[in-house]
Formats: C-alpha cells, sequence, structure tokens
C-alpha cells in the first residue's frame, strides 16, 4: 500500500509538471504581453512576423488612414444625432436619416477593407491571410458582434 | 510378547524447551509489516511494470493535451482581445460610438 500511494504521488506529480511544460510552450508570451498592454502594433509585429521595414510600412499605412478615419468618425456622429434628433421630432423623414447613417456606415466599411487590405499586402502572403481571416469578418459584422460588445465594456 | 514400557510419553511431560529471547524481535515485526514480504520499491515497481507503465502512458499524455489545450485557449482569447482592440482603434463605426 505504501508504495502504491508512493508512485501514484510521483505520477501526478510527474504529470501535472508535464501538463505545465506542454502549457507553457504552447503558449504564446509576445501575444499575451501585446494582449495585456492593449497593444495592437506590437501584436500585428510579433503575431504576423513582421521585419522592421514591414513594420514601418504598416505603422506610416495606418498614419495615412487615421485622418479620414477620423473624418468618418464624425460624419457618423453627425448622422447620428440628425437622425435621433428626427426621431424625436418626427418633423422629417426617419429614413432618410437612417439610410444616411446606413450609407456612411458603408462607406466606412469600404475604407477600413480596403485600409486592412493594403495592411495585408505588405505581410508574407501566409501572414496576410491569417491577418484578413481574422479582421475582415469582425468588420463586416460590426453591428451584430463589435457594436455589442464595446457597449457592454464602456458600460460603467 | 511382552512390550517395553513406553516412557515417550513421561519424557514429553517433562520436556521444556527455554529459547533464548530474539533480541531484534520487535524492530523485526514493524520492518516486516511496513515492507510487506521484504519487498523493495524497486521490486515492487518491476512486479507492476506494465500497470504502472500503461498508467503513466495515460497520465502524462492526457496532462500534456491538456496543457496544451489550455494554452490555445488562452491564445484564442488573448488574439481576440487585441483585434477588439486594433479595430477600436482604426474603426470610425467603433470610435463614433465611444466619443462623446
Amino acid at each position: 500500500m505504501k508504495y502504491l500511494l508512493g508512485t501514484l504521488a510521483v505520477l501526478v506529480f510527474v504529470a501535472a509538471a508535464t501538463g505545465f511544460i506542454c502549457y507553457r510552450l504552447s503558449c504564446d508570451s509576445a501575444l499575451h504581453a501585446a494582449a495585456a498592454k492593449g497593444d495592437a502594433m506590437e501584436w500585428l509585429r510579433t503575431d504576423f512576423h513582421l521585419d522592421d521595414r514591414q513594420f514601418a510600412e504598416i505603422k506610416k499605412l495606418h498614419a495615412a488612414y487615421a485622418p479620414s478615419c477620423a473624418e468618418h468618425c464624425r460624419l457618423i456622429q453627425e448622422a447620428t444625432k440628425a437622425r435621433d434628433a428626427v426621431r424625436s421630432t418626427g418633423e422629417s423623414d426617419p429614413v432618410a436619416a437612417e439610410r444616411k447613417l446606413q450609407e456612411l456606415r458603408t462607406t466606412c466599411e469600404t475604407a477600413i477593407s480596403a485600409h486592412v487590405r493594403k495592411v495585408a499586402a505588405l505581410m508574407s502572403p501566409v501572414d496576410g491571410r491569417r491577418y484578413l481571416a481574422l479582421v475582415l469578418p469582425k468588420i463586416a459584422n460590426f453591428d451584430h458582434q463589435m457594436a455589442p460588445d464595446l457597449i457592454l465594456k464602456g458600460t460603467p | 510378547m511382552n512390550t517395553p514400557p513406553d516412557n515417550l510419553s513421561e519424557v514429553l511431560r517433562r520436556w521444556r524447551v527455554k529459547p533464548p529471547a530474539a533480541p531484534n524481535f520487535r524492530h523485526t515485526v514493524w520492518q516486516r509489516i511496513g515492507s510487506p514480504a521484504g519487498v523493495s520499491w524497486a521490486a515492487y515497481l518491476r512486479v507492476h511494470t506494465a500497470a504502472w507503465s500503461l498508467a503513466a502512458v495515460l497520465a502524462l499524455g492526457t496532462a500534456g493535451y491538456a496543457g496544451s489545450v489550455m494554452a490555445q485557449a488562452r491564445v484564442r482569447a488573448d488574439r481576440e482581445a487585441i483585434v477588439v482592440t486594433y479595430l477600436v482603434d482604426l474603426d470610425p463605426r467603433v470610435q463614433a460610438l465611444l466619443k462623446p
């Protein structure tokens, strides 16, 4: 009985150690660090194996895209406010206001999709495909997925 | 024919055995209780090699697989979180929701 329990204890210890080692070997510490810091650019660099040149070009691309992103953001906010005003007053056509907002969102989706495709083109073909497979569905499913997540996170 | 007088019973009746007391009797008994039949751990494992080998393969395989699965789940969760962070910076529709 003593040897049975002793052998069992050794086996449990070795199995736990094996599980821990496999866990550590399968983890992506760079990805975890980037996620913990919320550093998306670091995530791009490590997860998609970007060299310095690719990383610099993607940063430049993001910087060039930022002003149009801000402009789209402003237009969407204005259209949202206009739609809400129309809904509350009922003076003009709420369908037209809603349509304008949807058009802006569609324009925005087209722009951001084009932008991420440019980013993907700077990566290696395999990493580029993986990047697009990650981001494009989330961009396309914004209304169903992204917005509720963010609203929940932003709620105190 | 007369039989000679049988004195065996008398001899046995008078026979007394006085063995010397074993000095380590108690210690030896406890040692035998602790180590059944005097078997060492190595000998025990040799006897049960097949059973313990099978148990070791199953336990280590399961532990390794579980560790990998847990790590992959964490990688997926991290990636999901960072993609959302990335798109928050990139997507005007999201920013329009977040900005006051």
